[in-house]
């Protein structure tokens, strides 16, 4: 069997908050292989984010161990996380978050840059001609549609030819219709690279999509499994 | 468009040499610089003074290098005090070119009936006067100056008609001739060079100043030689004549000056003033120093989750600081660039609305030096104000990309931020010390700034505090007011810090204008002799003394030997190879007045040595003032020289005084043992105290006697003296007065700023009040009585601050007791109350007058 891709080891993480230390995970055991798609399902509050955050190294967990794409998150500082993030893992976000002064061109070929790649703005016009925005390459983000907006990150996502895929809520804030695009695209794209995919969504149907569903609660996973062994019952 | 065709438009503009940083910098900025007008305003404004005062300089000094020979009144001049030129230095200087004579002092000029008299500053001049240059004479249009000054003609100042009452075509008394006045003087090209003056000038011929009287040997004339030297001399000339003079007349106590530096004390003095100038400048520059800072904090809070985007994108830290460090150069830059173009056109402005007060025509010019200070000192205070909110950027997480997080209230920057903090402050400081002559005054300058920041950071600190600790007050408006002081992102730190240190400025130049002026008019002519009277020769002062005791029986007479002389030698080593702190200059420079005496004299203690025995016959001694002696590294052994009457004369240091100069009794750096100079032509200088109550009519009777009695003895009335010096000394504070305004002026950019910032907290704070069932003027009175508050308390640790430094200034630098002023107090609250109120002023019209639905709606 190859190598986890992510592999998290009785990982916690309490918050320090003016009411006192709150529990946010707990115990928490994963195991996510290259090419798997995972949905993260479960109730407001119930952790998810958090985990996502913990997968992306863009929080430190407090207890327990996190190995993703060979690095080990835990031991790494800050500039060393956003270097393996950076070649190895990327983020979708529900409200997007492009950088407004900045082409859809310029906003793909971001992560390239940081990492000095002198190709970045030719691979990004690629990508953004891949998720179907080759024509909006010189667009602003506030010259686009929400979708397309969303595409923009897809791409940006997409660009370092990253391992992992992560996605928080990535329809969130899109109409039926132009999210259904998105997720296609989505979907389409982690399977043409082999790219692992975990995706936090409160959309059922959505996570119906995912070969496998981690439903969570009170900042524990309390089932995971294939999508046909989820309470709704539903299958793909 | 095809992708390639984009994608290789793209690599072409964005110039792929330029670094990742560099690129991604300038490709956030073509937005444009919003939110970052007061952070450009602010570094212009003080870039703007600083390359303003500098290119004011380089103006006037380009007009002393462009008008040097006219200015000089030739190539080269030789002057000095008493000693007309010999017959053998006269042939010496004719041989070396075109020479013309004159000689200056000060004398009374009087009208014929007595009934009104002058203090004038007397020049004879030979034929050939003006060597260079022309004389302009009012309503004469080319004046022939050899010929209305011959026969007892005299050429006068405007001045001295009106005093005198007098006008062109009247004789008026001057010594013990009459002098018949030709014409006005509107232009005289070397007056500069001549020593401050003080009265009007009167121009004779030499013929008329030898029947004067006034130009006896002993009397204090300055005879000065100006010469053309033939041909287009160049500097190495200039120098070789230097030399030459050295070597033929290695005695003759010259002082020479040419065309480079016509006036080396008019030039001092310039630069002093633009070094000056420079540190009000850097302290406006320090002050809107806050506005940048605030402008940065409030970009960086604003970009948070664009901050963040970058770190989940795989951005360093290193790469966020640089990218911002670079947007935020460029911006300093497009200030500075601002602030030099203003500095540059400051002299073509200034120039015509200074008209004559300059002493020299401008002549425009640019000076690379000049604009690098500017720039320099704009840059540094741009980075060290921005560093620091900058290395905020790096506390940002990314994580706010998934969830709201307050931002923290406090964050401490890493440790490499704060140690470039406080390189950037050491350059600053560096920078400042490098360019000021008086090293230590900048020192002072530079931690008084510091600390008068960190006293005002703390206040700010410390009412917010205290607002967060008090007890609400029960009244609505009250308690949301002290609400507002004491809240997290509040105005309290911007008000304090904005206005602070210009207030501390104004109220320490007012209050030490309000100990100074009170010194000179009431405390100095309480204290001080009445007259002073210059040149009384030898054999008149017994006469002089009976008259003086006729008139004014009760009167107090002290006199002394009055000669003047130049310092050559001291310790061993030739004046001009040393190099002596600002403040004691003066001493080696030029001509000193000396005296001898067998007593200590009044308004002097000894301080140490012990003073020469009555009668003493042994090696000359001299007495030196213990401050200046001990600047200039003497002490008791030592050996000075001075040049006196055309000799060099050596004398042992055998005690050093100290001297209370403010008594004005009669006193001097040096004084000798009586065998010294005993034998040397001379006449006396005599002061005269009347008692308290003697009226003013007995006053100008006593002054009209010694005129009619005396003519060629000059007596100058202390109180107008005193006056004359009043009226310029005012003037120089108008002036410093208007460069303090200037840090008062960034105060109000940095706290407008500040303003505008708040607005939109503010606005949302007033629709919930307003939904609340709050009125307008409740509203209103909340901001007021915020402004109210927070102006008050900053105006009054300003009082408190600016009170101690100008105490310190005036009680330890210039020995005048202090005294304090209701009105600095009042200024202080006017300025600062008028400034919160206007400025809050505008932005509560906003808040009162902003719709409550679209900020309900957007919340």
């Amino acid at each position: 069997m190859s190598e986890p891709l992510i592999n998290l080891q009785a990982v916690g993480l309490t918050l320090d908050s003016r009411a006192g230390a709150v529990k946010v995970l707990d115990g928490i055991d994963l195991v996510v292989r290259e090419g798997e798609t995972v949905a993260v399902v479960g109730p407001s509050g119930s952790g998810k984010t958090s985990l996502l955050m913990l997968i992306a190294g863009l929080e430190q967990a407090t207890r327990g161990r996190i190995t993703v794409a060979g690095h080990d998150f835990t031991a790494l500082g800050e500039d060393a996380l956003a270097r393996a993030r950076g070649g190895a893992i990327g983020i979708v976000f529900q409200s997007f978050h492009l950088v407004p002064t900045m082409t859809a061109l310029e906003n793909v070929a971001l992560p390239l840059e940081f990492r000095g790649q002198p190709d970045a703005l030719a691979s990004a016009a690629a990508v953004l001609g891949e998720v179907g925005l080759g024509h909006r390459l010189e667009h602003f983000p506030s010259q686009l549609s929400g979708g397309e907006q969303q595409r923009v990150a897809l791409a940006r996502a997409l660009v370092p030819s990253p391992r992992l895929l992560l996605a928080d809520e990535p329809t969130g804030n899109l109409d039926g219709a132009t999210g259904r695009q998105v997720v296609d695209l989505l979907f389409a794209a982690s399977a043409r690279r082999n790219t692992s995919l975990v995706m936090v969504t409160h959309d059922e149907a959505l996570a119906r999509r995912c070969r496998r569903v981690l439903r969570m609660a009170d900042g524990k996973i309390v089932s995971d499994g294939a999508h046909a062994e989820t309470p709704t019952g539903a299958a793909a | 468009m095809t992708v390639e065709a984009v994608v290789e438009g793209r690599l072409e503009t964005n110039r792929q040499w330029l670094p990742t940083v560099l690129m991604l910098a300038l490709r956030e900025l073509r937005s444009g610089i919003g939110g970052f007008y007061v952070f450009v305003a602010c570094v212009a404004l003080g870039v703007a003074v600083i390359s303003g005062v500098g290119a004011l300089g380089d103006a006037l000094r380009a007009g002393f290098e462009s008008q040097g020979e006219t200015l000089l009144g030739g190539d080269v001049t030789l002057s000095r005090p008493h000693r007309r030129a010999e017959v053998a230095e006269r042939a010496w200087i004719d041989a070396r070119g075109r020479a013309s004579e004159s000689a200056t002092l000060r004398a009374m000029a009087r009208r014929l009936d007595g009934s009104e008299q002058s203090l004038v500053e007397l020049k004879g001049v030979d034929g050939v006067y003006p060597l260079v240059g022309a004389m302009r004479v009012r309503d004469v249009p080319v004046a022939d100056v050899p010929r209305l000054l011959a026969g007892a003609g005299a050429l006068v100042d405007p001045i001295l008609l009106e005093s005198l009452g007098v006008g062109v075509g009247d004789r008026m008394q001057l010594g013990k001739t009459e002098v018949q006045i030709r014409g006005v003087i509107e232009t005289e090209p070397d007056r500069i060079s001549d020593r401050m003056t003080f009265g009007p000038r009167v121009l004779v011929d030499l013929a008329t100043l030898e029947v004067s009287g006034l130009a006896e040997p002993g009397g204090l004339v300055r005879w000065r030689y100006a010469l053309k030297l033939p041909g287009v001399s160049d500097a190495s000339e200039l120098v070789r004549f230097r030399d030459q003079l050295k070597g033929a007349l290695p005695d003759a106590g010259f002082t020479v000056a040419d065309r480079r530096d016509p006036s080396p004390q008019v030039s001092r003095t310039l630069e002093r003033l633009r070094q000056f100038l420079t540190l009000i400048g850097l302290t406006s520059l320090l002050v809107g120093g806050v506005g940048v800072a605030n402008a940065v904090a409030t970009y960086i809070d604003r970009r948070r989750r664009i901050i963040a985007t970058f770190k989940s994108l795989g951005a360093s830290n290193q790469q966020i600081f640089l990218i911002h460090l670079t947007q935020v150069v460029v911006i300093a830059l497009v200030g500075i660039a601002i602030g030099l173009l203003l500095g540059l056109v400051f002299p073509l402005v200034l120039t015509p609305l200074l008209g004559d007060a300059l002493p020299v025509q401008t002549a425009f010019s640019v000076r690379p030096w000049s604009l690098a200070i500017a720039s320099t000192y704009g840059l540094l205070v741009a980075l060290l104000f921005t560093v620091w909110p900058l290395g905020r950027a790096s506390a940002i997480r990314a994580a706010v990309l998934f969830r709201d997080e307050v931002a923290p209230d406090r964050v401490r920057p890493p440790l490499w931020i704060m140690i470039a903090t406080a390189s950037i402050a050491a350059m600053l400081l560096a920078v400042a010390l490098a360019t000021s002559e008086s090293q230590r005054i900048a020192l002072y300058f530079c931690l008084s700034l510091a600390a008068i920041f960190a006293l005002f950071w703390a206040l700010g600190q410390g009412i917010t505090l205290l607002a967060r600790r008090l007890p609400r007050p029960r009244r609505p408006t009250l308690r949301l007011a002290l609400a507002s002081i004491g809240s997290p992102g509040g105005l309290t730190r911007s008000v304090v810090l904005s206005l602070g240190t210009g207030l501390s400025l104004l109220v320490a130049v007012s209050l030490a204008d309000s100990s100074i002026v009170d010194e000179l008019e009431s405390r100095l002519p309480r204290n001080s002799p009445d007259f002073f009277v210059l040149d009384i020769p030898r054999a008149d002062i017994e006469g002089f003394t009976a008259l003086v005791k006729r008139v004014t029986p009760a009167a107090h007479i002290n006199q002394a030997p009055m000669l003047r002389g130049r310092l050559v030698q001291i310790a061993g080593r030739p004046v001009e190879q040393i190099k002596p702190t600002a403040e004691v200059q003066w001493v080696l420079s030029g001509d000193r007045g000396l005296t001898y005496g067998d007593a200590v004299p009044e308004g002097s203690r000894l301080v140490e040595g012990d003073w020469w025995p009555a009668g003493y016959d042994g090696e000359p001694r001299v007495s030196f003032e213990a401050d200046i002696a001990r600047r200039l590294g003497l002490k008791i052994g030592d050996t000075i020289v001075v040049n006196v009457l055309g000799r060099n004369i050596e004398a042992r240091i055998a005690n050093l005084r100290e001297v209370r100069w403010e008594s004005l009794a009669i006193n001097f750096v040096m004084v000798f043992s009586p065998n010294t100079m005993r034998g040397a032509p001379h006449n006396l200088l005599a002061t005269i105290t009347l008692p308290a109550a003697t009226p003013l009519a007995q006053e100008a009777e006593l002054s009209r006697q010694i005129g009619r009695a005396y003519p060629a003895v000059t007596a100058v009335r202390v109180r107008d003296a005193i006056n004359a010096f009043n009226t310029v000394f005012r003037k120089i504070m108008v002036a410093v007065r208007a460069a303090g305004s200037i840090t008062l002026i960034a105060g109000a950019l940095v706290l407008a700023g500040a303003l505008a910032t708040a607005q939109r907290r503010r606005i949302k704070q007033a629709v919930i009040i307003k939904v609340l069932g709050g009125t307008r003027w409740e509203i209103l009175s909340m901001h007021a009585a915020e402004y109210v508050m927070l102006a008050t308390a900053t105006a009054l640790l300003a009082v408190v601050l600016g009170s101690l430094a100008s105490w310190l200034a005036v009680t330890r630098l210039m020995d005048v007791p202090f005294v304090f002023s209701l009105s600095a107090v009042g200024m202080a609250l006017g300025i600062a109350s008028a400034l919160v109120l206007f400025l809050g002023g505008l932005g509560t019209w906003r808040v009162l007058n902003a719709p409550a639905v679209p900020h309900l709606r957007t919340e």
